[in-house]
């Protein structure tokens, strides 16, 4: 009889029957060890194993979302608890959740009598009745959020409690534990087992090695087939890790990388890309103004007189401008910028090239409603080439060449609009694992209503693609939330495979 | 509308290289997207002229004929300092039908939100003709003004449409600091509309509508005019026929709309050089045609004459754009510019990445954060500094610049405390902090460890190898007090002297506000002491 066959009939001798952890306790060896023994043991019928099945409830994502933000219906009485009374659609939009959680949440919050709806002309208006204190729902959510339970650990309130949760998608989670029971067979209880502690080297150590303690004593054989406990190597975030090919694809194109601020006057992010002042694009809907900062004098005199006079009738560019009154308080807001084309601006109008390769990748904020599709802040790379004799084609075959070094062979190239560029063209890319195309980026020529105010007479092709996009498409990601969700379980098991 | 056969395929094929998107592809129908520059195609009208031009189905030329009309608007002083402008068009014999009046409708909306400027810079309103009691006025009148708003019974003061309806409420801004508002009403006192907030339920267009009067009020007289060319343009591919109106002001008169074609010309050799084509002359004045621009060549420019809808075209570059798409972008071979650069990344860059790697290979994994964080979460963990707000945020958790990075580290943290431990994460970034009035960027590494053991000895190891690899020099730590550290636990980083971050073990009260059970030592150091950028 092998040893670990020992150890394991010598605790069930002395315990009657066991479960496999406890049999690992006592006689001091591992899980795998154990069942390696029983499965010896089940063949020489010694032993009988007998299978149990126990439920553990842990809490879902959507239950965690509940308890650090509130169930929906307590989202509705915090926006009611400000105004008592509003009207159903004021309601779903100020409690900001989408349309169908919302008509649960009211449903709910009505059958728990927080609330009363009531007529009025063509308008149904939710009023406030009372803030009650936590519910057994919120109560079994909190405990969960604690550690995962047993389903039998529950009072048979609880139990109730969590057949109306489990209705909530991704509120509860079950689990099937299965568990091993083990029981001597009459033949095993019989059998004379002597575990004798040998003279064994368990763990062999420093010392033995030093005093020769080893030469009389034999090795403990390990299980050296297990699996090994996980370790989690230092690891590159997925969204660098696409960042820094990028990165590396416009380098081996002959780009030089640059910097830019994410701090911004209007100035830069919007002026001098012939941006018109009352552009819808500029409205706090969408940009992130920065609260009571101003940029004073965001340019030198004479590119803030330059650019202003392209907007104001063209400014000597050939241009007819945008015929409005130009003001600098507009262009001295402070913005979060909202494209990384103000760093590529910026360098034109610093080093006024004849000609360049650049590019930057970075930062850039959109004032949006953060959703499955939507997040404030995402990346960008940013590109320009400017040269005599530089051409529309020229900038389809680099940002061919690029996505084909990116790993997309076909792209084609359709007309569009952006205010900034003429001629302007998007990138469509086929993807052969989705069987489609999908628009990718967008680029042009610079206007001359933005180069020549900064004293750049050749034509400028530019640029530009976001980079999160991709990630999701390269991680089969639905919520763009998950790039900056910083899982740690995703994140130490995503590929880095480019 | 099309003038051919057109198979349903080559619409598919064709319409994207128009500049138009393709949005979904049906049985019975395309749902296209244009551009906000083009306004033109906001009805089946504008996409179905550009398509006969670009497949040559039709290649003669319309004049936009208008005629003479004898109906007058006057404008009186009183709009001066509140809507100053006023331009208006009749057309006649049209012939509406439900889809019709939606895509005028839809015209109408997309100049209001485009060069319209949310109704702020121009307005449109569309009546029924055959009501109207000639000559009409446009003036300003007091708010307690009476009549009956379009989808109303009973006739509002134009104070009550701006409280009490949902077009009023969502318009009034443009109106409230007047203490007088615009109106343009017929001889007979009948209101034609309450520009820019909503028309008369007198002038209501039905589909027995034969004559239509349209009026666009402004704060610009040229996007008005702009406005209206597109308008009337559309309404004339309707099959309408176009009247002037005759509108005097109290200093000058306008006869509008003005549907004469501009000139524009465009360099031959320019336009080469930009598309990097070699097409001749009448190759461009061809690919003018396709884009339906009539031009010709005139020694080495091509003139064209662009029609009043033609708003986008404002540089000869405009119509560089408009002979590529009539020669056909699919057609452009692509090409690949010679060049002698040298690639070269950013040396700020480069730094960062050393950092990176070496924090990679003392087995951190790193995470990505936002820059803007919501204010709660920087009470959480303890910070206290002078926020950088931004206006406006649709969302709570996005509202302030971080001025630290250890709250997002800890956040992430706490968002995985199921996770397996130990846990070991650092991010590079950068922090946002207002010095005399000016706001300074400054990159900054984080890193924590967390188990049921971690603490100050571990968090500076990893510290001081990480400084010592990637950039071979020796850091100091001074005791110091600062959150979210514990007191007796934390220190100031100092290099050359100077204070460069902080590292600590993070107090406990900290680590319970965010729902944590390990503790965390955590470190956070400027990287611009190391690097010279």
């Amino acid at each position: 009889m092998h040893t670990l066959e020992k150890k394991v009939l010598h605790v069930l001798q002395n315990s009657q029957s066991a479960t496999i952890e406890e049999i690992c306790i006592k006689a001091e060896i591992g899980a795998d060890q154990v069942r390696r023994a029983l499965e010896w043991l089940k063949e020489k019928n010694y032993v009988e194993i007998s299978q149990q099945k126990i439920f553990e409830i842990a809490i879902g994502d959507e239950g965690r979302k509940a308890v650090a933000e509130g169930l929906p219906e307590r989202k509705i009485l915090a926006t009611l608890v400000e105004r008592k009374i509003a009207s159903l659609q004021d309601l779903a939009r100020l409690s900001g959740l989408d349309e169908g959680v919302f008509s649960g949440a009211l449903g709910a919050a009505r059958a728990l009598g927080w609330i009363e709806m009531k007529k009025e002309a063509d308008k149904t208006l939710v009023l406030l009745k009372s803030i009650p204190p936590p519910t057994d729902d919120e109560k079994l959510l909190s405990k969960l959020s604690r550690k995962p339970v047993l389903l039998e650990s529950l009072t048979a309130e609880e139990k109730k409690v969590l057949t109306t949760l489990s209705k909530r998608p991704n509120f509860i989670q079950l689990k099937t534990i299965q568990i091993q029971t083990l029981k001597l067979t009459d033949a095993g209880a019989k059998v004379p087992v002597e575990v004798r502690i040998e003279n064994e080297i368990d763990v062999l150590t420093s010392g033995i090695v030093v005093s020769g303690k080893w030469k009389e004593a034999s090795f403990r054989p390990l299980n050296v087939e297990e699996q090994a406990p996980a370790i989690f190597p230092g690891k590159k975030h997925p969204l660098q890790n696409f960042i820094d090919e990028v990165r590396e694809i416009f380098v081996s194109m002959g780009f030089e990388e640059i910097e830019g601020a994410l701090v911004q006057s209007s100035f830069w992010n919007f002026d001098a890309l012939f941006t018109p002042q009352d552009h819808p694009s500029r409205e706090m809907q969408d940009t992130f103004y920065l609260a009571g900062e101003q940029s004073r004098n965001p340019a030198s005199p004479p590119i803030l007189q330059s650019v202003s006079n392209a907007h104001i009738n063209g400014g000597g560019t050939g241009s007819k401008g945008w015929g409005y009154k130009w003001k600098l308080e507009e262009a001295e807001r402070t913005v979060l910028r909202t494209h990384t084309t103000c760093t590529t601006v910026r360098y034109l109008a610093d080093t006024k090239p004849e000609e360049a390769r650049v590019f930057s990748v970075g930062r850039v904020f959109r004032n949006e409603k953060v959703s499955y599709k939507h997040i404030v802040e995402f990346h960008q790379v940013e590109g320009i080439v400017v040269g005599k004799n530089v051409t529309l084609r020229d900038i389809m075959g680099l940002l061919g060449k690029f996505y084909q070094k990116l790993g997309f062979q076909k792209t084609k190239f359709w007309p569009t609009y952006f205010p900034y560029t003429e001629p302007s063209l998007q990138s469509m890319v086929y993807f052969d694992n989705l069987d489609k195309w999908l628009e990718l980026g967008g680029m042009g020529i610079f206007r001359p209503e933005v180069t020549l105010p900064l004293g750049v007479k050749n034509p400028v092709l530019a640029w530009g693609l976001g980079l999160e996009r991709l990630v999701m498409l390269r991680y089969n990601m639905e919520d763009i939330r998950e790039i900056y969700g910083n899982n740690l379980n995703w994140l130490r098991g995503a590929s880095l495979r480019r | 509308m099309l003038k051919g056969q057109v198979s349903k395929k080559k619409l598919e094929e064709t319409i994207p290289y128009l500049g138009l998107d393709l949005e979904e592809v049906t049985e019975d129908y395309l749902r296209i997207e244009y551009n906000p520059n083009r306004p033109d195609f906001a009805t089946d009208y504008g996409i179905a002229k550009a398509l006969n031009s670009f497949l040559e189905l039709q290649t003669a030329w319309k004049d936009y004929n208008v005629s003479k009309g004898k109906i007058i608007v006057k404008v009186d002083k009183s709009v001066q300092s509140i809507r100053p402008f006023i331009v208006a068009a009749v057309a006649r014999n049209i012939k509406l039908d439900d889809e019709s009046i939606r895509q005028i409708i839809a015209l109408q909306e997309d100049l209001h939100n485009g060069i319209g400027r949310m109704r702020k810079k121009v307005s449109i309103g569309i009546h029924n003709l055959d009501v109207l009691k000639p000559p009409l006025e446009y003036l300003a009148v007091e708010p307690t003004f009476l009549f009956v708003p379009l989808n109303e019974t009973k006739s509002m003061s134009m104070q009550d449409i701006l409280t009490s309806t949902s077009t009023g409420r969502e318009y009034a801004h443009l109106v409230n600091q007047f203490s007088k508002y615009p109106l343009l009403r017929d001889s007979a006192g009948g209101v034609l509309s309450f520009p820019p907030i909503i028309n008369g339920e007198l002038t209501r267009l039905s589909s027995s509508t034969k004559n239509l009067f349209i009026d666009i009020t402004a704060t610009d007289l040229k996007t008005a005019e702009n406005a209206l060319a597109v308008v009337a343009t559309t309404l004339s591919d309707a099959g309408a026929l176009i009247e002037s109106v005759k509108v005097p002001y109290p200093d000058q008169s306008l006869i509008t709309p003005d549907l004469s074609a501009r000139q524009e010309a465009v360099d031959v050799e320019y336009a080469n050089r930009l598309l990097g084509l070699q097409l001749t002359k009448e190759e461009m004045v061809k690919s003018l045609r396709k884009a339906r621009l009539q031009s010709k060549a005139d020694s080495n420019k091509i003139v064209a004459k662009v029609p009043g809808y033609r708003i986008d075209i404002i540089h000869p570059v405009d119509l560089v754009e408009e002979i590529a798409l009539g020669y056909g972008i699919f057609r452009m071979e692509l090409s690949f510019p010679a060049s002698k650069a040298v690639g070269k990344y950013n040396p700020l860059q480069v730094e960062l990445s050393r950092v990176r790697e070496t924090a990679m290979g003392l087995g951190m994994l790193e995470v990505v954060n936002f820059s803007l964080v919501g204010e709660d979460l920087l009470k959480n963990a303890g910070i206290d500094a002078q926020l950088i707000r931004v206006d406006k945020s649709k969302s709570a958790e996005h509202e302030v610049l971080k001025p630290s990075m250890l709250p997002t580290i800890l956040l992430t943290l706490s968002k995985n405390i199921h996770e397996e431990y130990p846990q070991k994460i650092f991010e590079i970034g950068k922090v946002f902090i207002k010095k005399e009035g000016v706001i300074i960027e400054e990159y900054r590494v984080a890193g924590a460890v967390s188990h049921s053991s971690a603490n100050f000895t571990e968090i500076h190891s990893y510290l001081s190898a990480l400084v010592r690899q990637a950039f071979g020099v020796q850091i100091l730590t001074k005791a110091a007090e600062m959150p979210p550290f514990i007191e007796g636990r934390t220190a100031e980083i100092v290099y050359n002297g100077k204070r460069c971050g902080s590292i600590g073990e993070v107090h406990p009260e900290v680590l319970q506000n965010l729902g944590m059970r390990n503790p965390i030592a955590a470190f956070e150091m400027k990287l611009s002491s190391f690097v010279s950028s």
